[in-house]
């Protein structure tokens, strides 16, 4: 039995997706706009998104393989969105 | 040495026995407001006495769910608690003495479900009834105004669900402190109105426009005493097939809990509406807050309509204010049965949750059905393909008694009758003189400016950019949408078309006026049943139903109470004087913050009926060449009006209602509007008739031509201000053409009416004076922009 | 083929809301229309049993990650063969509002070469931000290769409402020339935001009502079989459903949006 040999450890991965650089971002200058109402001088904002995913894996090569696949395939837009992942074992 | 109060009872869970039996007055009071059931010290004591004869201490689920069953929230004790005015008078009930007094009096027989259940019910057509319902979320929306507001519209579409309607359209009415509120004024623990009105805005658009149900109907408006109470009016319409509207648990019937799962947010949401703000609130209140989740609502809404239409369940009601505290002891106590629920079976969005809190808890999308257990299997696989989960949690039982229990643990055993029969509470009201005095001014030169001034006020000017942010199409069924004409221009009310095979249609349309509010309560409740019924009449809407919202200061203050009977008195007298029976209500009781008390508020909505849609009238101007029609009375009404608010006065004058009058001028144009002779028709609210022509010209992009020479009045008036910013009920601006001319002024036979000009070509507003010179001359992309300034889209 | 004969396939999942109105355009024409929800055809496997897949308005999903992304993945996951089967057969599909996002998320649109795996467009968040719900003008750019638009002349002006938060069509920033260039040439624009007139909205607020692209507002791929636009047709399709339309004596019957329900009706008889 091939599992017998496979040990499969939990991974923790943050996923930041956001929008690719020179995107207009909506949101980001709306909330600019309102921190500034309310006084503070703040050049930028950007906003984006957080997945924090709880995943197993053989590695931690196969857990980024398998996350970055996850990114391009749902969680980001490849058109609009940049995506960032940091991985870690969980316990 | 003082007795220990909480007795943690030995069992795998948490529950607490709750030391009553030796508690004495002081300890009643520290364990009411311990445990934040915010009962007073003669409902401990009835409780306390109730356990001395049971000779048992009660569990914290039992002292919690009476502590939910009596709150002003679920039993409105104020409008059925008894009232002693200082003339010795005793009134037993509001409710019954006035708002239900005139709906039974005036004995309609399509009135179908009144007052009874979850929303108030008429007749549509003959197999088809509508189903309306107004909630109130304002202590909600104050702490968290996203939430509040989302979960306010979420609640009041699943009580249109809790009467087996499919809810079709939205409305809602807000209030909010000025804009522009001083942050250094600000009291902590109160939000700036800026972020209160962006908050509930948001709020109400995600989840009307997620669920897909478009809100077509509303108002806002802008109050300095809202800054410290939000007040955040949330209603909604649904339609139901008469012979499904079934309402017939028996004992042995299951109760299924269906929708989302149960978790700790939401705790004492009711007994917190109960009790004032203060500055503490946003600390011990932050976990009262819902979370709302309209996809959720929107599965749980296809699957109920699919149990309706296979008839399976005996009974629906949804999981409100109290949550399964409230759901399930309403569902026992209408069908006389008893219930019993087995806590641990309701599924929890994380574990341990002690059984009190999964009881009171008031996590959103949750509705209870009554199913019979031939029905069981089929109802579950209905809510199982609608991806909802749903629970057999208990049965209903001939024992007239609630029993809960937690893994076989009885955790409750109340006797309903006592459940459900609250100490009845007497409150004294005291009258309270009118503060304010008639300004003494002369005449302002320049009516233009202060016609524009008012244009872009805050309460008169357009809610675009409010408006746009609503889904008001989804349905595809909005014949008049809340902005009509080329130039959207603010329609009277909205008109949905709820069936596909027929053009009969529904009007819905609303009157509120809290600046009347300060100067007497029982104009401003008169005035707003007027302006409600005209809004919707204007369009072309009869046989008006009405729903009441009170929004008020706290009842225990003897003034804010005397406003309230002052105002529910006007409301039996108008209600049944307009024929317009009340069908549901909800009142919102203890607005007070530490800015001081709210602004008598009260909400009415109308709910009419057209007979062909395609006979609506909407308020924006049609041809040049038509004639200009005032109708109704004008008189020297100021007191409370948006002109004397821009000139920094508040006054006495506050419009009343002459009933006769009225009645004769809103009959008179609904017939004018059935026999096709109205091309436009626009009633005169605040700012008047100057106001209401400058509206009508923009939205249509004509202009107007007219002259004060020959108005409708029965006292003279002598300034041109006057008359023109007046704000007498019961009036109408009328567009009919020329070639209607006999057949609209054989129709208005018998009221106040003048033909006071004509639609122009040009693109300006012309107002003659009384002495036939020109108060009012103003272009009307100026007027339009004027209107636009402050919420344009 | 009689019409009665034609069968759609309005696909529903949590969050979908424009399924009853959509459903009510296709029987106005006498088409067959039923409302399945996606579990449902997954199950029953009859999707190819249908002659046309309407993909309706809505918040699929609850909009959760991109608007239209998780339906778009969930019915690829689910009938990815009998998707690309549908495709290749030269079935119509539909998507509208939401149904759009789903059809650009899942590749179907624009479809340069074939169902791309990853989107190849994006409907990003409104310029200016916001839900927005409101009339707007479109102008018809396609040349014949749209089987949704064969009744509707070139150049033609229609009125149809919006009502959407995430509507900015964009395609990748460093190719978005080339790919308008090739959208045009393929004839797969079929609508552009407009003025009464007709005049190109060029990028200006309300006239391009959310900052689109060229003021794209709808597309076809290059079969012109796969249609999507942020307009609602489906709310313009009976005269009182105008936001002016009390100007006249009595509401018109019908109005623009019926063109495209009409025109792929007619498309399908005729094949069939």
């Amino acid at each position: 039995m091939n599992s017998a040999f496979t040990v499969f450890m939990r991974y923790v991965a943050r996923v930041e997706v956001g929008l690719k650089p020179g995107h207009s971002d909506p949101e980001g200058e709306t909330t600019r706009d309102s921190l500034a109402e309310m006084n503070y001088a703040v050049e930028s904002v950007k906003v984006g998104k957080v997945y924090e995913l709880f995943v197993e894996a053989s590695s931690l090569e196969e857990a980024e393989k398998m996350v970055d696949e996850m990114c391009r395939r749902l969680l980001a837009n490849p058109v609009k969105d940049n995506y960032k992942v940091s991985i870690e074992e969980s316990r | 040495m003082s007795q220990q109060i909480y007795i943690r009872k030995d069992a795998q869970f948490e529950l607490f026995e709750v030391n009553i039996l030796h508690a004495d007055d002081k300890q009643l009071i520290q364990i009411s407001e311990e445990m934040g059931l915010a009962l007073n010290l003669k409902e401990m004591r009835t409780i306390k006495n109730y356990f001395v004869q049971k000779n048992r201490n009660p569990t914290d689920v039992e002292l919690q769910t009476l502590g939910q069953t009596w709150s002003e929230h679920c039993f409105h004790k104020t409008f059925k608690g008894t009232i002693l005015t200082p003339e010795g008078k005793r009134i037993d009930s509001l409710f019954r003495t006035y708002i239900a007094k005139a709906t039974l009096e005036l004995n309609k027989p399509w009135c179908l479900s009144v007052f009874e259940d979850n929303a108030g019910i008429v007749q549509f057509q003959d197999d088809i009834a509508v189903a309306a319902k107004v909630e109130t979320h304002n202590h909600p929306s104050a702490i968290e105004p996203f939430g509040g507001a989302a979960t306010g519209t979420g609640g009041v579409i699943r009580d249109v669900l809790g009467v087996w309607a499919d809810p079709i359209a939205c409305t809602d009415v807000l209030g909010f402190g000025p804009l522009d509120y001083d942050y250094n004024k600000l009291p902590s623990g109160i939000k700036h109105p800026k972020y209160v009105f962006r908050g509930v805005v948001a709020g109400i658009g995600c989840y009307g426009n997620n669920m897909g149900i478009p809100t077509v109907n509303g108002a806002i408006y802008f109050d300095e005493s809202f800054t410290g109470n939000v007040v955040v009016y949330c209603g909604c319409i649904g339609t139901l097939p008469i012979d499904k509207y079934i309402k017939k648990a028996k004992p042995g019937h299951h109760l299924v809990l269906a929708g989302g799962r149960t978790g700790r947010d939401g705790i004492h949401g009711v007994t917190f509406a109960s009790l004032e703000l203060t500055e503490k609130s946003e600390e011990v209140s932050r976990p009262a807050v819902q979370i709302a989740n309209p996809i959720e609502e929107e599965k749980l809404k296809r699957a109920i309509i699919k149990i309706r239409d296979q008839k399976l369940a005996s009974s629906i009601t949804d999981l409100g204010g109290g949550g399964l505290s409230s759901a399930v002891g309403e569902a026992a106590h209408k069908y006389r049965c008893g219930a019993k629920v087995a806590l641990e079976k309701v599924p929890l969005k994380y574990p341990n949750i002690p059984p009190w809190e999964i009881y009171i808890s008031e996590s959103q999308e949750r509705m209870l059905i009554t199913v019979p257990k031939m029905n069981l299997q089929d109802t579950l696989e209905i809510f199982a393909s609608e991806d909802v989960e749903a629970t057999d949690i208990g049965t209903l039982t001939t024992e007239q008694a609630l029993r809960l229990t937690y893994d076989g643990t009885v955790v409750a055993d109340v006797d309903m009758d006592f459940l459900f029969n609250p100490p009845k509470i007497t409150k004294k009201v005291e009258w309270k003189k009118v503060e304010y005095t008639e300004p003494t001014f002369s005449e302002p030169e320049d009516l233009t400016s202060i016609l524009v001034d008012l244009l872009s006020s805050p309460n008169i000017a357009s809610k675009e950019s409010v408006i746009r942010t609503y889904d008001h199409e989804v349905k595809g069924n909005t014949v008049l949408k809340p902005l009509c004409g080329i130039h959207g221009g603010p329609s009277d009310a909205a008109v949905i078309k709820p069936l596909d095979n027929s053009y009969r249609g529904l009007v819905i349309s609303c009157g509120i006026n809290p600046q009347y509010g300060k100067i007497d309560a029982y104009w401003m409740a008169a005035s707003n049943i007027d302006e409600a019924i005209r809004n919707n009449i204007a369009v072309g809407g009869q046989r008006i139903a009405l729903l009441d919202n009170f929004v008020w200061g706290s009842p225990e203050k003897p003034d804010r109470l005397g406003s309230l009977m002052k105002a529910c008195e006007a409301c039996y007298n108008y209600a049944k004087g307009f024929e317009t029976p009340f069908i549901s209500g909800k009142d919102s009781l203890y607005n007070e913050s530490p800015l001081g008390p709210v602004t008598p508020t009260l909400l009415i909505t109308a709910i009419g009926i057209i007979p062909d849609v395609r006979k609506t009238v909407s308020m924006d101007l049609k041809a040049s060449g038509d004639l200009v029609y005032l109708v109704g009375q004008t008189y020297p009404e100021l007191g409370g009006s948006e002109y004397y608010r821009r000139l920094g006065y508040i006054g006495c004058s506050v419009p009343v209602v002459r009933l006769n009058e009225a009645k004769r001028t809103m009959d008179r144009i609904s017939k004018a509007i059935e026999a096709g002779c109205v091309k436009a028709c626009h009633d005169l609210s605040e700012g008047g008739l100057a106001v209401s022509a400058a509206e009508m010209a923009f939205s249509g992009d004509l202009g107007m031509d007219v002259s004060l020479t020959r108005f409708p009045q029965s006292v003279p008036i002598t300034r041109n201000d006057f008359v023109l910013f007046s704000e007498s009920n019961s009036r109408f601006l009328v567009e009919v053409p020329e070639k209607a001319k006999e057949d609209f002024e054989a129709a208005m036979k018998g009221s106040n009416y003048a033909c006071i000009g004509r639609v122009t070509k040009e693109k300006c507003l012309l107002i003659r004076g009384l002495n036939g010179e020109p108060v009012i001359q103003a272009d009307l992309d100026m007027l339009r922009d004027a209107w636009k300034k402050l919420f344009g889209g | 083929m009689d019409r009665n004969n034609i069968k759609a396939c309005i696909v529903r999942v949590g969050g979908t809301n424009c399924d009853a109105e959509t459903k009510r355009s296709f029987e106005e024409l006498g088409v067959k229309a039923e409302v399945r929800h996606l579990s449902e055809i997954a199950k029953s496997n009859n999707l190819l049993e249908f002659d046309i897949l309407v993909f309706p308005g809505g918040f699929s999903f609850g909009d959760y990650v991109r608007a239209g992304a998780i339906l778009a993945k969930s019915f690829s996951a689910k009938l990815n063969r009998r998707l690309k089967a549908f495709v290749e057969e030269g079935k119509p599909i539909l998507g509208i509002c939401n149904g759009f996002q789903v059809l650009v998320e899942a590749g179907l649109l624009p479809a340069f070469n074939g169902i791309s795996k990853y989107p190849e467009a994006a409907l990003a968040t409104n310029l200016p931000i916001g839900f927005r719900c409101r009339w707007v003008y479109l102008k018809h750019e396609n040349s014949g290769k749209c089987v949704f638009t064969k009744k509707i002349p070139k150049g033609k002006v229609l009125r149809m409402p919006i009502a959407h938060a995430e509507g900015r069509f964009m395609f990748p920033k460093d190719s978005e020339g080339s790919c308008l260039e090739r959208l045009v040439d393929n004839d797969q624009l079929v609508f552009r935001y407009c003025d009464e007139q007709g005049r190109g909205a060029g990028g200006k607020y309300p006239y391009n009502p959310n900052g689109s692209f060229y003021g794209i507002a709808g597309i076809c791929n290059p079969e012109g079989t796969v249609f999507g636009l942020m307009p609602h047709p489906e709310r313009a399709f009976y005269g009182w459903q105008l936001p002016d339309w009390t100007k006249g004596e009595k509401p018109s019957e019908f109005v623009d949006g019926r063109l495209i329900f009409e025109s792929v009706v007619e498309h399908v008889a005729a094949k069939l």
